[in-house]
């Protein structure tokens, strides 16, 4: 800390982002927490209705609940995509001797088209009249059998949604294990292979410990970034077929702009809100865990 | 030895087929992209979608042009995208600076409230400011979409500002006070300089983001004038839902051009910030 | 501490200021039956947030009326805000209303947002506008029935007119060895005959949700006319009936025959259309408004002398004609109330006067009865058939249900016709799931 610090200097540089902040998020949820307590539609008046939509959400909302575990699905997925991926191809990039430079960059292109593009690109890609891209590739591999229209299955269509999502950001969380991964100091690993460790040996027992800290950063980023997961749904499918696809921020925006229910809109956004905390403490244990080992 | 080192070449050789065939998913889709861009409708309607186009045209670019306002939609998209990186690396800056280097005695509550805002889904913030921004008639501006688009990004920045900062030693500073430098000097003269790369980081990811954005576009924004590229390309969805997919792809590849040549301009920076920022975890 | 519980004072008392500022959202002092306001015309700009398509006959003919209208009166303009994709309007128009910033044209259908609007009188009567302007017996009586709410009040004003037809491909229709259905009854064995030829008996935009709610309501608009889903919204006729059962299972025998493409419910608009016109669909269910694309040379030689079409089937003692079908006259336009002043009237007066006659020369058809479609030079025998058709047409338009139901019901409904379709849920699980939302929300959307 600067020796001659001041409550003035600490006041000029932190309220600017304090108010900002406050407007465009906080105020928000306050806002947000008020609504919903009330049933409006927006143009008519505001009614008190107490905790009505909160009983209403959890009791006898049958959407909401499938909604929510369908965003389980989604987060499960985009995590083991993007994490999963992502080491996979850092591990792969690490063998190889020339051009690395060039696949990171490649590999990162994906995250630059905008979510709609990419909504219109996988729905071609899963259709199977005009018969996209998955079916042919099954047919050309002789498994006619499995193809099907991935966005119609109410079977596969979470998996679906949930795949273009995970596909855009591997790179970017790629690249930060890739930077982790050549940290790795190249004496441990020496050591080990003269011991006789295998590959798998040498990465369950070398590297990945060694990156672990990074490992957490990444994973609490590509979860935040999956419990916001919208667009992708919302465009491909818009929660369809019937309700295998909604989640609940899916959901939640349709309260609001389609079902103009604005009061039960404010209480899942709510639930949300909350959800988030929880997802926050489960951050902040984690890296105290880290800070310990 | 011998038999090692083959079985050395072929894991090499399975490694670099395989990095191949990934590249090739993730490259695909782009030439997908511009490849349909150049087809003939009745070409992209009736023959396989995938294969190469049958003959090549530029119609679509010209219809791309004549349906929508190319020209200003990029010119606002340019506009917002610059004002909240303008906000977010200034501000998130400042508020890292207050944490980390000033440092006061509430500032691990400060901080738990902005990190409250890197998780939050933008979602909720649509109807209230909605209301918010009829009040006070910001409604339909540019200013509309800066400030949540900022206001939700702020959060990420601060944090990547903060990792950064905490790894400054604090000699540097020591040295500054010394000569009597106050906590504004140091913050132009030795702060700001020191965070070019992770400047240039911050502002190519939220770019990303901020380019594409439909969502606060599509609830703020209502005329022409105003339309980011998300909104105008609405402007190719036909009656009843009806696309014309060729012109709308040409739109597409129009649009993300300049995001894409300023990201292969600046990825190496770009790169070198992330890992260097994520090496730290 | 105490600054940041200061904070978050102000920011309670701050959301609650505003919230209260906005919920009033209360009609003005104006009379939205009061047509013909007196005062000066003073010449400004003027908006219309519409759902049309840009390059469509609606905008071309309108900014060019607009155009005529500014050169004798300068300083008027008039602003066309259009946002096609019907989601996005509806979230945007929505959102305008509750912050009380409607312009002073604006496009709606008649749901029961609409008729919240009507209700706190924040749109002119179209009725008594039309009828002061001397316009209103021009008007195809089904034009404006269709818009219509249900206490017979006519607060939008229409700008095209549609019939709603069955286009077939004869020769996938004879080469399988199946007849046109005579009645809804039929649809299941055409579906099947097709389908034993290896062809896709109807090419659906399953993704736009419409048109499938559509085949829901051809069976209860037979078997009883338009009273079955106005009661239905209600929550004062239920699923669980005699009409409403008739018109879920046929929608499950509509599955269970495989009469929609596999995969239909993420079947884009383009992709239904390319089924039909490339000739591996048999049947499309679509409105006029694609006769410049399926009854003109712009339709796919291979088809264009099999294509020709069939209207609503009818069912065993039916109340309605066969000349009574879907017939809409589009979104509507409303003229909202607190922004109505001479020169809007002024405007409208010179528009609505002319708009018919230059909207028919696009090829459309006009809401009113005073002119001819003119037929476009490429057009196939099936254009003009198709106009005659629509000029015969019969006064009762039967509803579409998205139009009806209360927003919360009608998107469960949507959910759930598609799950019914692809044999997920039973016709006695879809009943009871509908009958529950409805009596939830419905009844409270209509007290």
């Amino acid at each position: 800390m600067l020796p001659h610090r001041s409550r003035t200097a600490v006041l000029v540089f932190l309220l600017p982002p304090l108010l900002l902040y406050g407007i465009a998020v906080l105020v928000p949820i306050v806002q947000s927490l008020v609504l919903s307590f009330f049933s409006w539609d927006g143009i008519t008046a505001m009614e008190f209705v107490g905790l009505d939509n909160y009983v209403r959400m959890l009791t006898r909302d049958d959407i909401f609940w499938t909604a929510f575990v369908n965003s389980l699905g989604y987060l499960a997925i985009c995590l083991i995509l993007q994490l999963g991926g992502a080491l996979v191809v850092a591990s792969l990039l690490i063998g190889l001797r020339r051009g690395r430079e060039l696949v990171k960059t490649l590999y990162l292109l994906p995250a630059v088209i905008s979510t709609v593009a990419i909504a219109f690109l996988f729905q071609r890609m899963y259709a199977l009249e005009p018969v996209g891209l998955f079916n042919q590739a099954l047919a050309a591999i002789g498994l006619d059998g499995l193809q099907r229209a991935w966005l119609s299955d109410v079977g596969t269509v979470l998996a679906a949604v949930s795949i273009p999502e995970g596909w855009r950001f591997t790179g970017l969380y790629m690249l930060i294990i890739y930077a982790a991964l050549i940290a790795v100091p190249a004496e441990l690993e020496e050591a080990a292979r003269l011991d006789g460790a295998s590959r798998w040996q040498l990465f369950t027992k070398i590297r990945f410990p060694y990156i672990r800290p990074v490992w957490i950063t990444t994973t609490i980023m590509a979860t935040t970034y999956a419990l916001r997961g919208f667009d992708i749904p919302y465009l491909l499918t818009n929660g369809g077929p019937g309700q295998a696809s909604e989640l609940v921020t899916t959901y939640m925006y349709k309260t609001a702009f389609s079902h103009t229910d604005y009061g039960y809109a404010s209480t899942i956004s709510v639930f949300i809100v909350i959800e988030c905390l929880v997802a926050v403490g489960l951050i902040i244990m984690l890296l105290r865990r880290r800070a310990d080992a | 030895m011998s038999a090692r080192r083959q079985r050395l070449d072929v894991h090499r050789a399975l490694n670099t087929v395989a990095v191949a065939l990934i590249v090739i998913v993730q490259v695909y889709p782009l030439a997908w992209l511009f490849l349909t861009a150049l087809r003939t409708e009745q070409d992209f309607a009736s023959s396989n979608p995938f294969s190469l186009p049958g003959e090549v045209t530029l119609d679509n670019f010209a219809r791309a042009f004549e349906t929508g306002n190319l020209g200003l939609n990029i010119l606002n998209s340019l506009a917002v995208t610059m004002g909240a990186n303008v906000l977010i690396v200034l501000l998130g800056m400042m508020a890292a600076y207050a944490l980390e280097v000033l440092g006061f005695r509430l500032r691990g509550a400060v901080r738990a409230i902005f990190l409250v805002g890197i998780i939050v889904p933008v979602q909720i913030a649509l109807v209230p400011l909605f209301i918010d921004y009829a009040s006070v008639g910001l409604l339909d501006t540019h200013a509309s979409m800066i400030v949540p688009l900022a206001g939700f990004a702020l959060p990420m920045s601060i944090y990547l500002f903060s990792a950064f900062y905490h790894y400054i030693p604090g000699e540097t500073y020591e040295a500054a006070s010394l000569d009597g430098a106050g906590p504004y000097r140091i913050f132009g003269q030795i702060t700001f300089p020191l965070s070019l790369n992770t400047i240039v980081t911050i502002v190519l990811v939220n770019s990303i983001f901020i380019w594409n954005d439909f969502i606060f576009a599509n609830t703020f924004v209502l005329s022409d004038g105003l339309k980011t590229i998300p909104l105008g390309l609405q402007n190719y969805i036909g009656a009843m839902g009806n696309v014309d997919w060729t012109a709308t792809f040409a739109a597409v590849c129009v649009t993300i051009t300049p995001l894409m040549l300023v990201f292969l301009v600046l990825n190496k920076a770009m790169i070198q910030g992330l890992e260097s920022g994520a090496a730290k975890g | 501490m105490n600054r940041i519980r200061g904070a978050a004072f102000a920011a309670t008392t701050a959301a609650a200021l505003l919230l209260a500022g906005c919920s009033g959202g209360g009609p003005g002092e104006t009379d939205p039956t009061n047509v013909n306001p007196e005062g000066e015309i003073e010449a400004r700009e003027i908006s219309w947030l519409l759902s049309r398509p840009a390059d469509g006959g609606v905008i071309t003919t309108i900014e060019q009326i607009a155009a005529d209208y500014a050169a004798e009166h300068p300083g008027f303009s008039l602003n066309l805000i259009s946002t096609p994709d019907r989601p996005s309007y509806i979230q945007r128009l929505e959102t305008l209303a509750a912050a009380n910033e409607l312009p002073e044209l604006f496009d709606i259908d008649a749901t029961p947002f609409a008729a919240t609007l009507a209700e706190q009188g924040r749109m002119m009567d179209a009725e008594a506008l039309l009828t002061d302007l001397g316009l209103y017996e021009d008007y195809r009586p089904a034009a404006l029935n269709y818009q219509r709410f249900d206490d017979g009040s006519l607060h939008m004003i229409p700008f095209e007119f549609q019939v709603e037809l069955f286009w077939y491909n004869t020769a996938l229709l004879d080469g399988a060895g199946v007849q046109v259905p005579e009645t809804l009854d039929d649809f299941p064995q055409l579906c099947r005959g097709l389908r034993e030829a290896g062809i896709t008996p109807i090419a659906l935009d399953g993704q736009d949700q419409w048109p499938l709610e559509r085949y829901m309501a051809y069976y209860p608009f037979r078997t009883s006319g338009n009273d079955f889903v106005r009661d239905l919204k209600r929550g004062e006729a239920q699923l669980d009936s005699e009409d409403g059962r008739a018109a879920v299972e046929w929608m499950a025998s509509l599955g269970e025959a495989e009469c929609f493409g596999e995969g239909f419910s993420s079947t884009g608009y383009a992709d239904a259309q390319a089924a039909f016109t490339s000739g591996r669909a048999a049947v499309y269910n679509i409105g006029t408004w694609e006769l410049a694309n399926l009854a003109t040379e712009n339709l796919n030689a291979e088809v264009r002398d099999d294509v020709d079409y069939f209207t609503l089937p009818s069912t065993p003692g039916a109340v309605t004609g066969a000349d009574e079908y879907v017939s809409p006259s589009g979104i509507g336009m409303a003229v909202n109330a607190a922004t109505y002043d001479p020169l809007v009237r002024d405007f409208l007066a010179f528009a609505l006067e002319r708009y018919p006659a230059l909207y028919a020369e696009t090829g459309a058809l006009s809401p009113t009865t005073t002119v001819e479609t003119t037929i476009p030079d490429n057009a196939t025998e099936l254009y003009e058939r198709a106009v005659a058709e629509a000029d015969s047409v019969g006064e009762l338009s039967a509803m579409p249900w998205d139009t009806q139901l209360d927003p919360t019901s009608n998107s469960r409904l949507q959910q759930e016709l598609t799950l019914l379709v692809q044999g997920e849920i039973t016709p006695e699980e879809f009943i009871a799931t509908m009958d529950t939302t409805i009596a939830e929300h419905g009844t409270a959307a209509f007290e």
